[in-house]
């Protein structure tokens, strides 16, 4: 990315302008890399908003967190009486229940039955996302794709050196698969048991230790073996967003007259860069793969602007 | 090449550690944990509890927790800490319509609670052994149904009455508040919450065999 695009937009400086020599991808006027770079920031936002969120009811009741919950003599207020509480498998809006519909699945193999609520809540879900695109829960959302970005980050720095997609990106909606056969089979909903997503969050919360093995694996394998394998290719909450990723009405399109096919989208994808790939090729007008996080790493790093984020209905869906 | 060797080594033992994770989940017996109100067995609460800690919000006693083991099935599911923090059978009972699985069923009335069975034992039991206590009776929320106090005479002692509670295994919610209340800690508290019925009733009558002398003095 170019310097320029990189300073805050209020000083409008003589050292910023554009000049008309300066080669244009379009009418729009405003700085490249810029869409990108607020998308990318708004993104961090919802991802921290989304990891301290839950514990706001906590606090909203005058608890304790990591599970020092007082042992009162009276009846106490309790989260459960704000507007908002929960936690990333299950949580309240109003008198909304919402769940994940991963997890609800789960339960359906495990249980072979689901109570209404839990059903409703899913299903809302299943709709938000589905409508929005179904890996944007990975890319704006969940708080282990949040912390391997990080990880990924500090790895770079580090100047450790990992092999890239070892596991094809396919490979998560068998693990899926997996999870649901073995749920049925064990009667308990595996990956809920072991599930390193909002591990951080029910270890600050509850002060559980669920999925903290899972995610110190998963942290350690990031840092030493393969870049971003298991977002990329392993996690089944993924894989069932990779499925349900083929709907969906938002996309990265592409400006074909404006890409220079330099591939630095490709460089910057969290997820199988191999998705960008149709597209870039003039093949597609839009990345169709299911498997998109729409997080705009690929717009930000595009140097003509030729990608952006837009609203179309789905169309060659891919996985 | 020796950098990607010991990738490989560390992607072999993340895996071998979430597999154990996962064969810990399929092997950990939790039978005998506490679960919260509406529960039922331990097979049938584990196939729908997701662990995501709404009943624990719910909770406006802070009874409910969630179990800090790092490994097995139930690693992160509400259980109970009863000598921290007894159930206080709410009326509402609000920890039950908090679970969005039906993993706490709904019950119609506090008194079909039943997340175990208070056991108590009565070599350790002080009111057993011939002083006046009395604690768990009083503390029980079903006081003369879950508990009754049997009195008959001390042993070799013509003026003395033992004052013995008695739990009542039809009636007993396995709250735990005796456990909460009970004044004995050492080496073990007197009176336990037994979550399988069959089982509690063969300790309960393996109590009740004992022969424990009332004349501590």
């Amino acid at each position: 990315m170019s310097k320029e695009s990189c300073t805050p937009a209020a000083p409008r400086t003589p050292a910023e302008p554009r000049t008309p020599a300066e080669p244009r991808t379009s009418s729009n006027a405003k700085p490249r890399g810029r869409k990108g770079a607020g998308l990318v920031a708004a993104r961090r936002i919802v991802q921290i908003c989304a990891l301290v969120l839950f514990a706001m009811p906590l606090f909203a009741a005058g608890w304790s967190i990591l599970g020092l919950v007082p042992s009162p003599e009276e009846p106490m207020a309790t989260p459960a009486e704000g507007l908002l509480w929960g936690s990333f498998s299950a949580s309240q809006v109003g008198p909304i229940t919402l769940m994940d519909p991963f997890a609800a699945l789960q339960v359906v193999c495990a249980a072979k039955t689901l109570a209404i609520s839990g059903l409703v809540g899913a299903v809302l879900v299943l709709v938000v996302y589905g409508l929005i695109k179904g890996r944007s829960f990975c890319g704006w959302v969940c708080p282990v794709n949040f912390l391997l970005e990080g990880v990924d980050w500090l790895r770079a720095r580090l100047g450790i050196k990992v092999c890239e997609l070892p596991v094809p990106r396919r490979a998560k909606i068998l693990v899926a698969l997996g999870v649901l056969a073995l749920s049925a089979v064990l009667s308990i909903p595996l990956f809920e048991a072991v599930s390193p997503i909002g591990a951080l969050n029910r270890a600050l919360l509850f002060g559980s230790l669920l999925g903290v093995v899972t995610l110190v694996a998963i942290v350690a394998v990031e840092l030493f073996w393969a870049h971003r394998v298991w977002c990329r290719s392993l996690c089944p909450l993924g894989g069932f967003y990779q499925v349900i990723g083929t709907l969906g009405l938002l996309s990265v399109k592409i400006d074909h007259d404006a890409c220079i096919n330099c591939g630095k989208c490709k460089s910057a994808c969290l997820s199988d860069p191999a998705i960008l790939d149709d597209a870039v090729a003039g093949e597609r007008n839009r990345v169709c793969s299911g498997d998109c996080l729409l997080c705009a790493s690929c717009i930000k790093a595009c140097p003509t602007d030729a990608l952006s984020l837009g609203v179309a209905a789905p169309e060659h869906p891919t996985l | 090449m020796s950098a990607s060797v010991f990738g490989k080594v560390v992607a072999g033992v993340a895996g071998a550690a979430v597999a154990a994770q996962a064969a810990s989940v399929a092997l950990v017996d939790t039978s005998d944990i506490l679960r919260p109100p509406g529960a039922l067995d331990e097979a049938d609460f584990l196939s729908r509890c997701i662990k995501c800690g709404r009943c624990i919000e719910a909770c406006p006693y802070g009874a409910l927790i969630a179990d800090s083991s790092p490994t097995g099935p139930g690693t992160g599911a509400p259980t109970l800490s009863l000598r921290d923090q007894a159930c206080r059978m709410c009326q509402d009972m609000p920890c039950i319509p908090a679970c969005p699985t039906e993993a706490l069923h709904p019950l119609d009335s506090r008194e079909d609670i039943r997340m175990g069975t208070a056991v108590i034992k009565r070599e350790l039991c002080i009111a057993v052994t011939g002083m006046r206590c009395e604690v768990c009776y009083r503390a029980c929320p079903l006081i003369d149904r879950a508990i009754t106090i049997d009195f008959h005479m001390r042993e070799n002692d013509a003026i003395h009455s033992v004052f013995e509670p008695i739990v009542d295994p039809e009636v007993c919610t396995g709250c735990g508040l005796c456990v909460q209340r009970c004044v004995i800690s050492t080496p073990e508290v007197a009176v336990e919450i037994v979550r399988d019925r069959e089982k509690a009733l063969a300790m309960i009558e393996e109590e009740q065999a004992k022969m424990v002398s009332s004349s501590p003095f």
